[in-house]
């Protein structure tokens, strides 16, 4: 496998982007917990990258991606359950609405 | 090999692209889901089998289900969205700095020495490693990751259920 | 590989057309009636009928379904299950395909049939579908953490997540039977556990109330009809055929029996014993099937979450003690009382508040 370690790094770097975009323009909470998502595994990919091209020493970068991803496990069931009590309250998920603490 | 990189790499991009697009929340989540099979596919190919079937334990088992469930939860059932609801009130902002993130990250990416490494020889690391770094040198992060989650859980539950507590 | 791979392939199919027919038959016995009996003597055509008439039935699919997402689900339903056979040993010498994460990847494939419920309900826009498809992620989803955890006290004891390797450690002993797991007491806790999460996985009768007939017609796939219903019973058959072969593996020893062996010879007769145990799991399961009534949606939860989770638990403390305690009598005493114990507790904990004698207005 002769792949470049550039062209790694490109993909997760267009992914990383369109997690942005996806969590910055988006109205609905769950999307932007979507994009979060996108960016999150854009991320892990990345350390895995860089594990499998020995750029680190050898089992850094994976225990890295492992605590990672249980991180990212922890915040969607956070998020979602957020999402969840949000809508009791105001009846909708666009993140435009929440805006209670405007002064 | 390579035709398999840019084969899982544009299904990748494509899952990632039409989660933030598409119109109807349930399509949503299920090209997250097509996103999320494709980075697996990743791993696989470089040789992090562990960490592949993680992914597809951890995301498409459950942080997928559990999106499915909040729209199920917080929607219509049909997950459509109006047309005026789709994009939020800054979304230029959104959109110009995703374009101007990626466009940076291209151009350092392009520029650096790093980026023509080719691999030296595949790591290997075997589950028996990964248990043993697990405990040992990394028994302290371990741990937190432990609390961390136990918090989470409870917070989740307290988060989610908090009207029925004070309904009581 | 590839001659494994094809023989697993056409051998578990052949199973599973089988499969139908024979549960057909018990479930009739059971019931006190005779089953198909028409189609060739004792009804042995019956699978080859029954594909022929699904196959040429009409296609009908709902007019405000999704039909992308319609189409796609019975698809999905039927691939993780062909999967998840190509990491079950079948005799010494058959073995499709030794992965070094074998049992994880068994767990993390069969998760994928979740969505396909989902989508195969959710598609269907119809509302006995997607309460059905709700009802089938709660229970897989709360199923699945007792599954993992069980199956955790074997890979402890083992100490790798290959499928072959936990086979080849249950070999040995008297007339290769005793080194099964199943004869430890965590091994039976374990097992007795995972029996219940597979068929609670693949919505087999006791749980199977994603599909149950009295409430919601028939579940997710109310909407299905011909060759796309075929699939979605396909994969659920294939599935809880596959979860018996690991179940096999993991507990029941696999491939080992009085006989098997690393050679030609032996590695017929392993074959042969873990077909004779494949059978037997698959002839549990309609017999569970025929004799238990369904339970309740929040029986099923608190089940799950308040007495398989806690014991199962226990069981990995169990495989830990047993690792401890060299002095094998000794250990097993501990971990048989340490075990009882908290089946004992649990069990006082989970019973249902006594409920009163019932009084019959009218028939009496």
């Amino acid at each position: 496998m002769n792949i470049p370690l550039g062209d790694y790094l490109m993909l997760s770097a267009f992914l990383f982007a369109i997690g942005l975009c996806g969590a910055l323009s988006r109205k609905n909470a769950i999307i932007v917990l979507i994009g979060i998502e996108i960016m999150f595994n854009a991320a892990i990919l990345n350390l895995i990258v860089f594990w499998h091209y020995k750029y680190f020493a050898v089992p850094t970068a994976y225990m890295f991606a492992i605590f990672a991803i249980s991180i990212a496990a922890a915040e969607s069931a956070v998020g979602l359950a957020l999402v969840i009590a949000i809508y009791r309250q105001y009846k909708s998920v666009d993140v435009d609405e929440f805006t209670s603490l405007k002064g | 090999m390579e035709t398999i990189f840019w084969i899982l790499s544009a299904i990748t991009v494509l899952g990632a692209l039409f989660a933030i697009m598409l119109r109807n929340l349930v399509h949503c989540v299920l090209s997250l889901i097509l996103f999320f099979l494709g980075i697996a596919g990743h791993y696989f190919l470089l040789r992090a089998d562990f960490l592949g079937a993680v992914q597809i334990l951890i995301y498409v088992g459950a942080v997928a289900v559990l999106m499915l469930f909040a729209i199920m939860l917080t929607r219509h059932v049909t997950g459509d969205e109006g047309p005026r609801e789709v994009l939020g009130g800054k979304w230029w902002a959104g959109m110009g700095t995703a374009i101007i993130i990626a466009g940076l990250l291209w151009a350092i990416i392009r520029k650096d020495q790093l980026a023509q490494i080719l691999p030296a020889g595949g790591a290997q690391t075997s589950m028996v490693e990964i248990g043993k770094a697990m405990v040992t040198d990394w028994v302290v992060p371990f741990e937190a990751m432990a609390v961390l989650l136990t918090a989470a859980l409870i917070g989740a539950v307290v988060i989610a259920l908090e009207e029925v507590i004070r309904r009581r | 590989m590839a001659i494994p791979i094809l023989f697993v392939l056409s051998v578990f199919l052949g199973i599973f057309a089988y499969t139908t027919l024979v549960e057909r038959k018990a479930l009739g016995r059971i019931q006190n009636r005779f089953g198909p009996n028409r189609v060739g003597r004792w009804g042995i055509l019956q699978p080859i009928a029954d594909g022929l008439k699904l196959l040429i039935k009409e296609d009908i699919v709902p007019r405000r379904a999704d039909q992308f997402v319609h189409f796609l689900a019975p698809v999905i339903a039927v691939i993780p299950s062909i999967l998840l056979f190509s990491v079950v040993p079948v005799g010494t010498r058959l073995v499709p395909v030794d992965l070094n994460i074998g049992i994880l990847f068994a767990f993390a494939v069969s998760t994928v049939s979740v969505l396909a419920l989902f989508m195969g309900g959710w598609a269907s826009r119809n509302k006995f579908s997607l309460l059905g498809a709700m009802r089938a992620v709660a229970q897989v989803v709360s199923y699945e953490v007792p599954m993992v955890l069980a199956a955790v006290a074997v890979v402890m004891a083992v100490g790798s997540l290959s499928t072959l390797r936990i086979a080849r450690a249950q070999s040995g002993g008297i007339l290769n039977v005793t080194n099964w797991f199943v004869f430890r007491p965590w091994g039976f806790v374990g097992f007795v556990l995972f029996t219940i999460g597979a068929m609670a996985e693949s919505a087999r009768t006791p749980f199977d109330i994603p599909e149950a007939e009295s409430e919601i017609i028939a579940g997710y796939h109310t909407e299905y009809s011909g060759f796309k219903f075929a699939l979605f019973q396909m994969g659920e058959y294939l599935a809880s055929i596959a979860m018996a072969g690991i179940t096999v593996t993991m507990f029941l020893g696999g491939y080992n029996g009085p006989g098997s062996g690393p050679g030609w010879v032996g590695g017929l007769i392993s074959m042969f014993w873990f077909f004779i145990k494949l059978a037997f799991m698959i002839v549990l399961n309609i017999w569970i099937r025929g004799t238990w009534p369904r339970v309740r949606v929040d029986q099923l939860l608190g089940f799950a979450w308040k007495v398989l989770l806690p014991m199962s638990i226990a069981n990995i403390v169990a495989v830990g003690m047993w690792h401890y305690l060299t002095f094998r009598p000794l250990a097993w005493v501990a971990t048989t009382l340490w075990l009882v114990l908290w089946f004992v507790t649990l069990s006082k904990l989970a019973a249902t508040e006594n409920v009163a004698p019932r009084t019959y207005r009218y028939a009496s």
